[in-house]
């Protein structure tokens, strides 16, 4: 009797389990086929095919994802909200990982502000103003 | 007497600094301008309808975004990219950051060549080019995006929608100094489908392919048809196209465009594996291993992978 129990309880609960197991399956495969990869196993992308000078596609994939940790770690050191910087790194090219990693301090970051520019700067940039090299003041237009 | 010294330095350097800026001046004179270009764009052309987005204190770079997304279908808010795009720890923004921000909002950013002729070309055919300058010096950077929306050869001026000012009105010359000092960085932010006037190549792929991982394969799909109609020699090219198609689930299309990469790059290793592995999911086992075979023959940095998909192959042949 405490068999025959087990056995109905067992039914019941997987008339409930069931279900659920189902649909997870099947989220599982919708999201499996939104994966480029998994359509077909082992195809070689167009990102990995664009880094020719790798020695092995597979070893450059392990290199190209801890290089996306490092500039995700750069990034939220530079104060970007930690709550966006996955989303950030995602939209980067490969390369541009690659540059960002090696170059970051030293990239142009486009800000067009004066920032505590002494007097002689002031001096060199309106002069170069006038002469056409540069474009700080609006009055030398 | 020590005062005295430093003082008698100091005129000759003056001097032999304003001795080098006249000599710099003279690159600031004649914009890089050949008759070529002057006869291939118009005259003068102004794109009317680039919306202008002020910028606040740094956010040259949000605003810039803003005014090419819009113009490019896409709009988008300057609230809404400064914390896609601004690093507050460089009071400023990079320009890959910049590219990948015009990925995640459905436009494809091609960098068009640093030339003033390829600059002119995109603006003539109604594109809004977002442009890189320093508008200081290279030891003293004043780093600034700005909009290219017009030109008038004529006059050698520009019009630019830059910082505070919309429309703004600038000599060929003075821009081209500015702009040199990025090494000349522009892009254009295009739907999938339209690409830059000038000639397009292994980069335009590789805009396209990065596109590809943000926003998927099927919307991607209309930017590597137009690069193959353009390009049909870049194997690169057929081989992205074949990539997305399979993605999409079109493989008999996929097997089409990676048979194409492979009659115009016979060495492409990554084009062979692929097209072996999709004709093996089609069922044509005799055919994809021959393609498998050909890629598992050519040194390089696909060849293991392909050595273990002929290897996975073995049993079932023995079966």
């Amino acid at each position: 009797m405490g068999f025959a129990l087990g056995v109905d309880v067992m039914k019941k609960v997987a008339r409930i389990v069931t279900p659920f197991v189902i649909a997870s399956f099947t989220l599982g495969s919708v999201s499996a086929m939104a994966a480029p990869s998994s359509v077909i196993d082992g195809l070689v992308t167009t990102q990995e095919a664009l880094n020719a000078d790798q020695a092995s596609v597979d070893r450059e994939r392990v290199v190209e994802l801890l290089s996306r940790d490092e500039v995700r770690d750069q990034l939220v050191a530079q104060g970007v909200d930690p709550a966006q910087v996955e989303q950030r790194v995602a939209a980067l090219s490969d390369q541009e990982v690659r540059e960002m990693n090696a170059r970051l301090d030293q990239m142009p970051a486009g800000a067009n502000a004066v920032v505590g520019a002494l007097f002689t700067v002031f001096i060199v940039l309106l002069v170069t103003d006038l002469l056409g090299l540069t474009s700080v003041f609006p009055f030398t237009r | 007497m020590r005062y005295q010294s430093i003082k008698s330095a100091r005129w000759p350097g003056a001097l032999s600094f304003l001795a080098a800026l006249l000599l710099l001046s003279g690159c600031a004179t004649t914009p890089p301008l050949s008759e070529a270009t002057r006869s291939a764009v118009p005259d003068r052309h102004l794109i009317d309808e680039v919306p202008f987005y002020g910028q606040g204190d740094y956010q040259c770079g949000p605003a810039t975004l803003a005014m090419v997304l819009e113009h490019g279908g896409r709009a988008a808010s300057v609230d809404e990219l400064i914390p896609q795009v601004f690093l507050p720890g460089r009071d400023g923004s990079v320009q890959p950051e910049m590219l990948a921000t015009v990925r995640r909002h459905g436009l494809i950013p091609f960098v068009i060549p640093g030339r003033m002729d390829a600059l002119l070309k995109e603006v003539a055919a109604g594109r809004s080019v977002a442009v890189l300058q320093n508008l200081a010096l290279a030891w003293w950077p004043m780093w600034h995006y700005a909009v290219v929306t017009g030109y008038d050869l004529d006059q050698e001026r520009l019009v630019l929608h830059s910082g505070e000012t919309p429309r703004m009105d600038v000599a060929m010359g003075r821009f081209d100094a500015t702009w040199a000092r990025s090494g000349r960085w522009a892009f254009v932010a295009l739907p999938p489908g339209e690409l830059p006037v000038s000639t397009v190549g292994r980069e335009a792929a590789g805009a396209i392919s990065a596109f590809e991982s943000v926003q998927g394969a099927q919307p991607t799909l209309p930017a590597w048809r137009s690069l193959v109609a353009r390009e049909p020699s870049l194997a690169l090219a057929q081989f992205g196209l074949g990539n997305a198609l399979a993605a999409s689930g079109e493989r008999e299309n996929a097997v089409q465009a990676f048979r194409r990469a492979v009659q115009e790059d016979p060495d492409f290793a990554a084009a062979w594996l692929n097209l072996g592995l999709v004709l093996r999911s089609l069922g044509q086992t005799g055919e994809a291993d021959d393609a498998i075979r050909r890629a598992a023959a050519i040194p390089g940095p696909v060849q293991e992978r392909a050595q273990e998909q002929l290897e996975k192959d073995r049993p079932k042949v023995r079966d």
